[in-house]
């Protein structure tokens, strides 16, 4: 699962907000998300080309301080949004 | 206050017609109020830049939303924009067949019907012969196809002794979740009938202790942003502050009152951009000629108007003395200006210390 491709639901509206925060916004049930710079880093990502080890590479790449466990929330934070039919993963043909 | 990128919500007048003329209506009276609608090309253009702009919520409004004849294409292009929606109605062109579509949507927050009467005496009193039945119709309609439907209920000479039979209707009989009321206020045509429509000191105080009452009754089922009930309970909680010779209720002392233009932008059924329907005169740009994002950013009337918070209320002459001071936020910037011509003053009408040397009384629940 983790090599999978992840893609971000389109129907979600990302509404960056100052200081880098946003707030993820669900037009279907009204639901809305805070959203730290780290996960709209993150959200920006999911656009069916990176798996979820591509991303942390890529936040350790671009990002300076990144800690340690950086990929752990990042894990948690995916599949948060999965759980919430916000992300989801793409689906590859054979 | 740090400002968001471009606003939350925005509130559109999709026309300026309706089939009713309220005696009290906040419109019919301002630059605003034109005889022709935009089309619907150019409300979908316009609802392709609130979708870049990451718009959650828009309010469809009028005149009457349900007039329109393409409400259904409207809807269909704010939902294509990823956002909510929700309409304020009469509730009089409600038909069961653009009730199953917005109920298609899954988008519609709520649809909002007035209901000023328990009655079809009260409730048309102001607003025409045979609509309490159409507007009673209209909210079944929506009820029927499991719409949010909420009910706003305006406070005026002739239904403020109706208040608890109101109450009783649309809490028990109708068994709404709740309802919201407001009062008639000194705007549109209201102007033109203020002394027959708006509530004296008297009837304020009457609807306050009623309104205070039947909350306790209800479960606290009865909200407002304004009129008696909003008033009642931002009054007494200054007066208590005043006995009590506290030092301030923060953000009280100056001119707080609203918060609206941190968060939305209003369009004008001409398509100018304003920063309140009920400050349309007020043009900060036109949709699909001017860029949302700059005009919600740079408009120096916005810019103004969020800079009222900075203004202390001892600064106004009208406010020279009062010891509410303290705890008072000025009230709402239209009302200033309809009453005084000026945005950037209190409003008397929401003067606790006017309310009081005009013979008014706060509730004796303190």
């Amino acid at each position: 699962m983790e090599n999978e491709k992840l893609i971000a639901n389109p129907t979600i509206v990302l509404r960056e907000e100052f200081d880098d925060w946003a707030v993820l916004f669900d037009p279907d049930t009204g639901n809305a998300y805070g959203m730290n710079p780290v996960s709209v880093f993150v959200w920006k990502h999911l656009d069916g080309n990176h798996a979820l080890e591509d991303i942390e590479k890529k936040l350790r790449a671009e990002c300076k301080n990144v800690p340690d466990d950086a990929g752990v929330f990042i894990k948690e934070f995916i599949a948060d949004l999965v759980a919430k039919g916000l992300a989801g993963h793409k689906f590859q043909n054979a | 206050m740090k400002l968001m990128n471009t606003p939350k919500s925005l509130e559109l007048s999709v026309t300026n017609r309706c089939n009713l003329r309220c005696t009290y209506c906040s419109h019919f009276s301002g630059p605003g109020d034109v005889d022709h609608d935009l089309s619907t090309e150019e409300w979908l253009k316009f609802f392709e830049e609130l979708g870049r702009c990451a718009v959650m919520n828009v309010t469809i409004q009028g005149g009457e939303a349900f007039i329109r004849k393409d409400l259904k294409e409207l809807i269909a292009g704010i939902v294509r924009n990823r956002m909510r929606f929700s309409i304020l109605s009469n509730g009089t062109l409600i038909t069961d067949d653009i009730a199953a579509y917005i109920a298609g949507t899954g988008r519609c927050s709520h649809v909002q019907v007035s209901i000023d009467g328990s009655t079809a005496e009260t409730h048309d009193a102001c607003r025409g012969k045979g609509n309490f039945e159409k507007a009673v119709q209209g909210l079944e309609i929506l009820r029927k196809h499991k719409i949010p439907a909420a009910v706003r209920t305006t406070i005026h000479r002739h239904n403020v002794n109706d208040l608890d039979n109101i109450a009783e209707l649309l809490l028990e009989k109708l068994r709404l979740p709740g309802f919201s009321t407001n009062s008639a206020s000194y705007m549109g045509l209201c102007r033109e009938h203020a002394e027959n429509v708006q509530l004296t000191a008297e009837d304020r105080s009457s609807a306050m202790a009623t309104l205070l009452r039947l909350n306790r009754k209800y479960d606290n089922r009865i909200s407002a942003a304004a009129g008696p009930l909003a008033e009642a309970k931002m009054w007494m909680k200054m007066e208590e502050s005043r006995r009590e010779r506290q030092k301030s209720l923060p953000p009280c002392g100056y001119l707080t009152s609203c918060g609206c233009m941190w968060s939305k932008i209003d369009i004008r059924a001409d398509g100018v951009m304003i920063p309140c329907t009920q400050m349309s005169h007020i043009e900060l740009g036109r949709i699909n000629s001017d860029d949302l994002k700059s005009v919600w950013q740079n408009h120096p009337e916005l810019k103004q108007m969020r800079e009222r918070p900075n203004i202390p209320l001892e600064e106004f002459e009208f406010c020279k003395g009062c010891e509410y001071i303290p705890y008072c936020r000025g009230g709402c910037p239209a009302l200033a200006y309809t009453l005084l011509g000026k945005e950037t003053h209190p409003s008397p009408d929401s003067c606790l210390k006017r309310f009081l040397e005009q013979g008014g009384k706060l509730p004796d629940v303190l």
